[in-house]
């Protein structure tokens, strides 16, 4: 049980930086704002 | 010894002799052309006085007026000679069979050149044996297809002569320099296929099998070129360049190629074309499974549904992106064009492509899920399907909703606007990105379950692998209809950009989950055989649905495409002037389109039947349905 919730949160930490990675560089190369919303 | 050294020369020659064909247009181009760049030099030496220069509609660069202007036509006998009937119905109805012939006879070579090379590769030898029977069946079907693609051609070139001569004369002056490429290419490809196909027995191993998957590579790169040259008179016809403001040829035929919408074209027809391919031969296996009356023939026919479906589907799932580029680019070209096909007047057939689409993936994955119970183990997934069939309704909803409604004006009233106060809301394009998105995800999770479903992993990490693997498809979810909501709460012109982070989230579960789900189940444990043949009927008629509603979307898009150039022949060059230069009802359009498929469906059934006459069927080694003994494709599946 111990190890499934390391794995769980490791998985967690990885897919949500790679997707806002994705969000923000995809976003920022179309000269675009992702945190538009965030920084007004 | 001497036989086999005389039959690989042969190949070698063989071989040659084709890219030589291939080479053959481009070389015999050059002089044209160079006749084409030097031509205007040549005016200019005879006096600066006769040199008229223009500027291109597109490129904006000059260049020497070396072809008349787009004839002004008037509606008579002399531009629209015509029968007692709609010349742009009968215009329409050859057009659109040959292209359903011609996308059919380009993606089934492409099919063959996969399954022959997986025939290759695959170290079992009854295996090996089954893909290269099955590659020469397809393309045995092919051959008689081509041939009613070339007849349908020659007829589609007589409606065009026939019924629009002021029209066709002027495409054709525009093109001359690459007609001859054109019909070239087009006889190099019959050599081609006709030496592919019957040299099929006489190549049979080592070497001289690679020669033969060497020629279907060259049949491919001809065919591929072909549409390509193809998609380029559309494309001028829908965003022309390399003439000026009267249509008059500036002397760059590249210009005249590469239009502002050709790039995205062929991109969309190459992955539609092999989507619609895929479609129609699972729609043959499954009709052949269905007539079938011996286990060993429902096993051939089911194992070449799937394996027909699979490489449609492959296409498929990146066809959305394609066609939103294509939508992208129109909108970089004309706004006015996008405007009238997204939210204009051809914005309801929008409508009814999104549930095409929409019945395309539940289509699929209703196909992967009765397909896991051929297999043995594959029972622990049936009950979580109950929440993708949610998931995918969910999507579907959003992604056909309608933003605004055709109403009348007592309705219009009664509702209080354009926008229904809550459906309204969903109509929107961030929304409907978020809808399919979520729908092309649901597939690709289906196809994951499908590649594992009679495996167990036994890598050391697979715990680890699971647990990943579940969290990065819950975090693209969470992701895409994150950013489907963020959409409406910041401007427009940020919103637009949401599109590509949104599909790259998706495409982040195909490139990343299927190598990682591929990684761990090598060397897994088999909890049974696949059981070909022992799938349900209903999952066949599912196929059936999949090839029908691709051939009546690949209709309704080209009318779409075709009918957004409004009252023009050339977009803004030359204008339709014939008694039918307006937009048909839809009720109109929908009913043509479903003529069309019909009459292509009565007459491929023909061509299947005359394909089936001749045709062998590779032997079954081991008697599917007996576990562990039935064959099983590469990889597994």
């Amino acid at each position: 049980m111990g190890m499934t919730i390391v794995y769980v949160v490791v998985s967690l930490v990885i897919c949500i930086a790679y997707f806002t990675a994705v969000d923000h560089f995809l976003m920022e190369s179309q000269g675009l704002d992702y945190w538009y919303l965030f920084r007004k | 010894m001497g036989r086999v050294a005389g039959k690989k020369l042969f190949s070698i020659m063989a071989l040659c002799a084709m890219v030589g064909l291939l080479l053959l247009p481009i070389a015999v181009s050059l002089p044209s052309l160079a006749i084409g760049a030097d031509a205007p030099d040549a005016v200019k030496k005879e006096g600066e006085a006769t040199v008229e220069k223009g500027r291109d509609v597109y490129y904006k660069t000059e260049g020497i007026v070396v072809g008349a202007p787009a004839p002004k036509t008037v509606d008579g006998p002399k531009d629209y000679p015509r029968y007692n009937f709609e010349s742009r119905v009968l215009l329409w109805f050859a057009n659109q069979q040959h292209l359903y012939y011609g996308s059919f006879v380009l993606a089934v070579p492409i099919f063959c050149m996969v399954i022959e090379f997986m025939g290759m590769t695959t170290k079992d030898k009854a295996m090996a044996k089954r893909y290269d029977q099955l590659a020469h069946d397809f393309i045995k079907i092919s051959l008689t297809a081509y041939s009613l693609t070339a007849i349908l051609g020659g007829i589609l070139i007589f409606t065009f002569l026939t019924l629009y001569p002021a029209f066709f004369g002027y495409l054709s002056s525009i093109f001359r320099p690459v007609m001859h490429i054109y019909a070239l290419m087009f006889v190099a490809e019959s050599g081609t296929l006709y030496i592919y196909y019957y040299g099929w027995d006489k190549m049979t191993d080592g070497f001289l099998k690679w020669i033969h998957l060497s020629m279907s590579v060259v049949l491919n790169v001809i065919g591929t070129l072909l549409m390509f040259l193809a998609n380029s008179w559309i494309g001028f016809m829908m965003s022309p360049a390399g003439v000026d403001e009267q249509g008059r040829y500036l002397g760059n035929i590249w210009h005249v190629i590469h239009t502002a919408l050709w790039n995205p074209l062929n991109v969309h027809r190459i992955l539609g074309n092999m989507a619609f391919g895929g479609g129609v031969v699972a729609a043959y296996a499954a009709y052949k499974f269905l007539a079938s009356k011996t286990d060993e023939d429902r096993a051939h026919y089911d194992w070449m549904g799937y394996i027909a479906m699979a490489l449609g589907v492959a296409f498929l799932i990146p066809l959305p992106f394609a066609g939103y580029w294509l939508m992208r680019e129109v909108y970089a070209y004309r706004q006015q064009m996008g405007i009238t096909l997204m939210g204009g007047l051809l914005a309801w057939l929008f409508i009814i492509q999104a549930t095409m689409i929409g019945i395309l993936f539940l289509s699929t994955n209703y196909y992967l899920w009765q397909a896991l119970g051929r297999m043995r183990g594959a029972e622990k997934y049936q009950r979580y399907i109950k929440y993708l069939v949610f998931v995918l309704c969910c999507g579907f909803l959003v992604f056909i909703t309608p933003h605004t409604i055709v109403m009348s004006p007592a309705e219009l009233k009664a509702m209080g606007g354009q926008q229904h106060p809550v459906l309204g809301n969903y109509g929107v394009m961030s929304a409907k990105n978020g809808g399919i998105n979520v729908i092309i995800t649901t597939t690709i999770l289906s196809f994951v379950w499908y590649m594992r479903g009679n495996k167990l992993s036994t890598v050391s990490w697979s715990k680890f692998g699971n647990i990943f693997m579940g969290v990065f498809f819950g975090c693209a979810y969470v992701n895409i209809i994150w950013l489907a909501i963020y959409g409406y709460y910041i401007p427009a012109n940020v919103r637009v950009g949401l599109s590509v982070p949104q599909v790259a989230t998706t495409l982040s579960c195909l490139f990343f989950m299927f190598p990682l789900n591929a990684a761990m189940m090598k060397g897994a444990k088999q909890m049974g055989a696949i059981e070909w043949g022992k799938i349900s009927v209903r999952s066949q008629y599912a196929l059936i649905m999949l090839a029908t509603a691709f051939t009546w979307m690949m209709g309704l898009m080209g009318y779409i495409r075709s009918s957004v150039r409004l009252f023009w022949h050339v977009n803004e060059i030359m204008r339709d002037n014939s008694p039918w230069a307006y937009t048909h009802t839809v009720g109109f359009a929908a009913n043509m389109i479903s003529f069309n498929v019909l009459f292509f469906w009565v007459s491929i059934l023909f061509v299947f039947w005359l394909g089936s006459l001749g045709m062998k069927k590779a032997p079954v080694e081991a008697k599917a349905g007996v576990p562990g003994g039935a064959p099983q494709p590469a990889g597994g599946h």
